[in-house]
């Protein structure tokens, strides 16, 4: 699915500080599965899922989603891209402070028919019917990221990319969260990085990343 | 699906409350000030546009008949030669058409107290047997009282009673004449027309008192069609100079003042709400942040922020429209009628402007929200 090649990632550039976040990476990605990038923190790993989802645009090297060059596309494509075939979940959940559960899903919904699966979501993620009115100030930190989690799956995107998806949760729910992503991993490509590998344990395959190169 | 621009104002009621409140306030604020500065313009209408439909005055100067000082001896012929050319021309316009009567009489001055200036007005004294041809003339009836029969009486319209604080049996304006002029009947016609008896000397000096009809309110014209040639000596009030005078004393005057106000709210308003604007888009750095990564684009988002400021302001101009009315008519009962002077509830004008402020003030919100959009990122930018 994806096809990164040579692929850096320079910070400060133009000045003497000129710092490799991604250092001549090849990478290579399947259709489904659930992969974990991981690695001390400043290690590159964010940097690298970021330019898979293009959020960040890589400085040099090729990146091709389903042979397409991701570093050439432009606003509108990327921004469709990102709408209708990836979901994000963040480290922090970044859910929508006034809105309830239930519209923080529908927020990241394409039409009304996905709108309308957001319950579905919620209570197969084990939110009950009185949490779905409740704004994210009134749910615990689990339940904010399951909200997270069924927004990153209301579009039933093709990749799920997962930024520290756990570390705001205890050890239960944590547990919970990477069950959920694995069982959607079934069918579709699950992205998660992280810096605690015991959450990885059931991870198809685990991408070691230190100081902006992969080690293994 | 679109971004809902809806759920922002339903789910943060106080926030967009107070936003509403603002704009809903300053609706009121510059539409009460024009309420209160047009009753001037609304009250001074029955004595500067509609009295000259029904009389008209003249003050002329010897040199408008033709009259020259060095031409007579004495004083004496000059006045009798002076009396003699006035009563001609009062003759010649009583065979016009439309002219009823034409006398020359000594006149008082009425006052009339507006929320904003005063206007001063000829009050003709007559003797009492041409009273009730001018009361018909003017189309007023006596209400309350009797018709002036000796020296230093008067009639007074009701709603100039009202508005001088006179009292049937009182003196009329004593602060200029003194105790004088004893008010002994009250009148009521559109023109507000006030009418009484000479008492001896006052200084506000003789006219010529037309009563005409509103074919012939050109006094000027009519007067140079007699061949008098006027001079800045000689005073006309005919319906051409009440209207010259009720454009530059009160309308103008209250359209500067207005725009005036209508600048200073728009600026300080415009300021105000930008200042809260700014802060309210701060808060919601990341909302847009958070958009951006899952896919909408900014065209998307700013769309989501012109419909929250569309039914911000519409919700706030609809409360301040009826609010304004509200307070017009309240300000109406409780403060103008009361005071003897003319108001209204709507003035299409005034709305038509507030809504032009609104629509600028929009306008100048676009730069902050511009601003704002060119500063979303994504949220891998706000993580590292």
């Amino acid at each position: 699915m994806f096809e990164m090649k040579n692929v850096s990632m320079i910070y400060d550039m133009n000045t003497d500080a000129m710092t490799y976040a991604l250092k001549s990476v090849d990478l290579e990605l399947p259709d489904r599965g659930l992969v974990g990038i991981i690695g001390p923190s400043g290690s590159g790993k964010s940097t690298l899922m970021y330019c898979l989802s293009t959020l960040k645009e890589p400085t040099e090297g090729s990146i091709l989603y389903n042979g397409k060059e991701l570093t050439h596309v432009g606003n509108r494509e990327r921004e469709q891209l990102r709408r209708r075939e990836f979901g994000f979940i963040f480290q922090k959940h970044y859910l929508v402070p006034y809105m309830n559960a239930v519209d923080n899903v529908q927020v990241g919904a394409v039409d009304k028919a996905a709108a309308a699966k957001a319950p579905d979501f919620l209570r197969e993620l084990g939110l009950s019917e009185k949490e779905f009115g409740k704004k994210p100030a009134k749910l615990s930190g689990g339940q904010c990221q399951r909200v997270a989690i069924a927004r990153a799956m209301i579009n039933d995107p093709k990749v799920i990319f997962a930024d520290e998806p756990t570390a705001s949760l205890d050890h239960e729910n944590a547990y919970n969260v990477m069950s959920i992503l694995k069982e959607y991993s079934d069918d579709r490509l699950v992205l998660v990085v992280t810096h605690d590998k015991s959450i990885l344990k059931d991870a198809e395959r685990i991408i070691e990343i230190w100081d902006g190169e992969l080690s293994r | 699906m679109k971004l809902s621009a809806w759920k922002y104002v339903k789910n943060n009621k106080r926030v967009t409350g107070v936003m509403v409140l603002a704009l809903a306030l300053a609706f009121v604020a510059m539409y009460v000030i024009f309420v209160l500065m047009q009753t001037s313009a609304e009250s001074f209408k029955p004595v500067m546009l509609k009295m000259p439909t029904r009389v008209s005055f003249a003050d002329l100067s010897g040199k408008a008949y033709g009259l020259k000082g060095e031409d007579y001896e004495t004083d004496e012929e000059y006045m009798a030669a002076y009396d003699s050319k006035q009563q001609e021309l009062m003759d010649a316009l009583k065979q016009k058409p439309g002219i009823e009567d034409a006398f020359y009489t000594q006149i008082l001055n009425s006052k009339y107290q507006a929320v904003m200036g005063q206007y001063t007005f000829e009050v003709p004294l007559m003797e009492p047997e041409r009273i009730p041809s001018f009361l018909k003339h003017m189309d007023a009836e006596l209400i309350e009282g009797r018709l002036p029969a000796g020296d230093g009486e008067m009639l007074v319209d009701a709603t100039i009673m009202k508005n001088s604080g006179y009292e049937l049996g009182g003196w009329f304006m004593p602060d200029w004449y003194g105790e004088v002029f004893r008010i002994v009947g009250v009148i009521r016609s559109e023109y507000l027309i006030s009418m009484g008896t000479p008492m001896g000397y006052t200084n506000s000096g003789f006219y010529i008192v037309v009563c005409n009809d509103e074919n012939t309110t050109d006094l000027t014209g009519m007067l140079k069609e007699q061949g008098i040639e006027l001079t800045e000596a000689d005073t006309i009030w005919d319906a051409a100079s009440y209207r010259e005078a009720y454009k530059k004393d009160v309308q103008d005057t209250i359209d500067m003042v207005i725009t005036g106000i209508c600048l200073v709210v728009m600026i300080f308003l415009s300021i105000l709400v930008m200042v809260a604007y700014v802060s309210f888009m701060r808060n919601r750095v990341n909302e847009y942040n958070l958009y951006s990564s899952i896919g909408y684009g900014r065209y998307e988002i700013y769309c989501m922020i012109l419909k929250e400021m569309l039914i911000l302001f519409l919700i706030g101009t609809c409360t301040g429209f009826l609010l304004s009315l509200l307070s017009a008519a309240l300000l109406n009962e409780l403060v103008i009628l009361p005071r003897g002077l003319v108001g209204k509830v709507f003035y299409t004008d005034q709305i038509l402007k507030i809504l032009s402020v609104n629509l600028f003030i929009m306008g100048i919100l676009q730069i902050p929200t511009l601003v704002c959009l060119s500063r979303i990122k994504t949220i891998d930018n706000i993580e590292d």
